[in-house]
Order: C-alpha cells, then sequence, then structure tokens
C-alpha cells in the first residue's frame, strides 16, 4: 500500500507542473543541479560525526556509559538491553538501525524488548546529525537551548514507548 | 568525547583507533555520495513542486499553524518548513533535509546564535512525526515478526506527544531565555 505513494505524488506533481505549463524536464534539471553543491557542503559534517561515533563505539564508551547510566533509565522504565539503543540514536542513523537489527535478531522480533526497540526508534531522531547539517549552510555557532529540549523529548519519546509496548 | 574516545583506545586496542576513523570517514564519503544521488531525485521534484505554484499552495494550508508556532512573518521561509515537515511526515527524511536547509537558510538572522524560529525547526526536525516507520516495519519482518506493523500504533503515539513536548519546551525556555536576557540588561 504505501509503495503507491511516493509514485502517486510523483505523478501528480508531473501532471500539476505540466498543467501549469512548466517545463518538467528543464525544470527537474535545474533542481536536480543543486544535489552536489549540497552535498560538498553537508559532507565534512557527516564525516566528523561518523568519526566521533565510530571511535565512541570502538573503545567501548559507549557500552561502558551504558552500564554506568541503565540503572538511571531502568528507573524511568527503559530496560538495561536498550541503553546503548538509547544512547546512540541521537548520533546516527545507520548505526541504530544496525543495532536494532542486533536486539530483533537476539530476543525475537516480538519480544518486548524488541518492540520496545521499534518503538524507540520510530518516535526519535538522530538530533546531532539534523542539527549539524541543518546548521552547516549558516552562520549559527550558538545553539542556544535546542539541543538539551531535544535530548529531553528524545529520552521521554523512550520512556512513553517502553509504556506503550506493555499496555498494547 | 573523542579524546575520552582515544584514552580508552589506548588503553585497550590502540591500532584500531586510526583503522577505524578511516573507516568511518570512508563511509561518510559513501554515504554523502549515496545523499548526492537521493538528493538530486528530491531537489528535482522540488524545483517543479516550486515552479508549479503547487508549494505556495501547501504552504498558505500549513501557514496558521506555521506562523503561530515559530512567531515568523517570511512567506518564503513559510513555504520551506511546510515542505520540510510534509516530507518529514512522509518518513522522508532525506527529502526533508535540502529543504530544512533551505528554511535554516531563510531564517538565520546571520548574528550567529539561533534565534526563536531556527531553535524550533531544528526540535520539531528532531522530535519528527513520522507516519509510516516503513524502514522498522521491514527490519522486523526479515526477523520474522508474525505482525510487523504492530508497532505501528505505539509509534505514532509517542512520535505525537514528543513533538508536542518538543513544541511546549521550546515555547517554554525561550520564554525563560528571554527574561533570563532582561535580567542581564538591568
Amino acid at each position: 500500500m504505501s509503495g503507491y505513494i511516493i509514485p502517486a505524488i510523483f505523478i501528480a506533481i508531473f501532471c500539476y507542473a505540466k498543467f501549469k505549463k512548466v517545463n518538467p524536464y528543464d525544470t527537474f534539471v535545474k533542481g536536480a543541479k543543486k544535489a552536489i553543491p549540497l552535498a560538498v557542503d553537508i559532507f565534512p559534517f557527516i564525516a566528523t560525526i561518523m568519526i566521533a561515533v565510530a571511535l565512541l563505539r570502538e573503545s567501548g564508551l559507549t557500552a561502558m556509559l551504558a552500564n554506568a547510566v541503565s540503572p538511571i533509565f531502568n528507573l524511568l522504565g527503559i530496560p538495561t538491553q536498550l541503553v546503548e539503543l538509547v544512547l546512540l540514536r541521537p548520533f546516527t542513523g545507520s548505526g541504530s538501525y544496525a543495532l536494532l537489527n542486533d536486539v530483533l535478531l537476539q530476543y525475537g522480533a516480538d519480544s518486548y524488548i524488541s518492540r520496545c526497540a521499534c518503538v524507540i526508534l520510530g518516535c526519535s531522531e538522530t538530533i546531532f546529525y539534523v542539527t549539524a547539517v541543518y546548521t552547516s549552510g549558516t552562520k549559527i555557532k550558538k545553539l542556544l537551548y535546542a539541543i538539551p529540549v531535544a535530548l529531553i523529548c528524545a529520552v521521554v519519546g523512550a520512556i512513553i514507548a517502553c509504556l506503550l509496548c506493555k499496555i498494547i | 568525547m573523542v579524546v575520552g574516545s582515544l584514552i580508552a583506545l589506548l588503553c585497550t586496542t590502540p591500532e584500531n583507533a586510526l583503522s577505524s576513523m578511516l573507516n568511518a570517514s570512508a563511509e561518510a564519503l559513501t554515504l554523502s555520495i549515496e545523499l548526492c544521488g537521493v538528493y538530486a531525485v528530491w531537489l528535482g521534484v522540488l524545483e517543479l513542486v516550486e515552479e508549479s505554484g503547487l508549494a505556495q499552495k501547501l504552504a498558505r494550508l500549513l501557514r496558521p499553524f506555521i506562523k503561530k508556532v515559530f512567531k515568523i512573518d517570511d512567506v518564503e521561509a513559510e513555504k520551506y518548513i511546510a515542505l520540510n515537515m510534509s516530507a518529514n511526515m512522509l518518513g522522508l527524511g532525506n527529502a526533508s533535509t535540502p529543504l530544512g536547509i533551505k528554511a535554516m537558510k531563510r531564517l538565520d538572522d546571520g548574528s550567529g546564535v539561533a534565534n526563536y524560529a531556527v531553535i524550533m525547526l531544528i526540535v520539531i526536525n528532531a522530535t519528527s512525526i513520522q507516519l509510516l516507520p516503513s524502514t522498522i516495519i521491514g527490519l522486523r519482518a526479515n526477523a520474522g515478526s508474525l505482525s510487523p506493523a504492530d508497532i505501528v500504533l505505539p509509534t505514532l503515539i509517542s512520535t505525537f506527544c514528543t513533538f508536542a513536548l518538543g513544541i511546549m519546551l521550546v515555547k517554554l525556555f525561550g520564554k525563560l531565555h528571554k527574561k533570563w536576557r532582561q535580567r542581564g540588561k538591568k
């Protein structure tokens, strides 16, 4: 079902553009041209974050940190097995999906732990990645309270996720 | 953080430090090239959406909400925010990125400090509403789940909760920040 949505939207857009007497080919080319400078602009930010994450995981620091804070997370209702996922999620999308896959295979796709992990990933975002990439084209250096608010939301989201998985 | 990791590595497996950094950097390059391809598709479509006037229509639809939440009066920025949020809701994270960057460039006042609207945009994207977590459902199905889609409802509820919480917290912190700065001036 969801497979139809995107192509349908594309067809609608192309037809609408044609109807509005906009040349689809020329316009598409004009837009696509902007992809290369954009990718060049954001590459250094992606590289830095990915290098930092690789070091964090390789050194075992995330595992250590996860052990250290898991009592607090347990109190909030987040199972120990998911602490590392909650900690890594703000930094890396691909990394947290790899972690989710490990959880799914280890505990079984329909277990409580796995369902929690899925909901946690579904309701959160790669906060640091998004912030770095979004501000890459601007002069903004001081973000004030943006990151703390986003992190609070992520933790609250994880708590709600674990609660909901118990009920539903 | 990076220094801490390096120190930890020195105590365990120092020979892995450089290799993992190089690996990550190479991975980042692959990802950027992949993203470049993805962006070409989406920016092409986006150009059509803009030129045909669809973007303006969508923005007009979402304008009351955006005006209230972001406290801005900039038609151009409103348009990009509307498109950015629509792409997010459809679960097209990679399509919403270039739109978010465009909106960010419009909202930036060049002072080097993030203003209220910038922070709101970051938080809304960091707590993004996703109506259909298709990647996760796919992973679950692959892992042999009997009903891979039964996480959709809890995901929807929690994603709406974090979204609402994010907006409220930004409003609250924005007020506190304003008060704090005024007190600082006295």
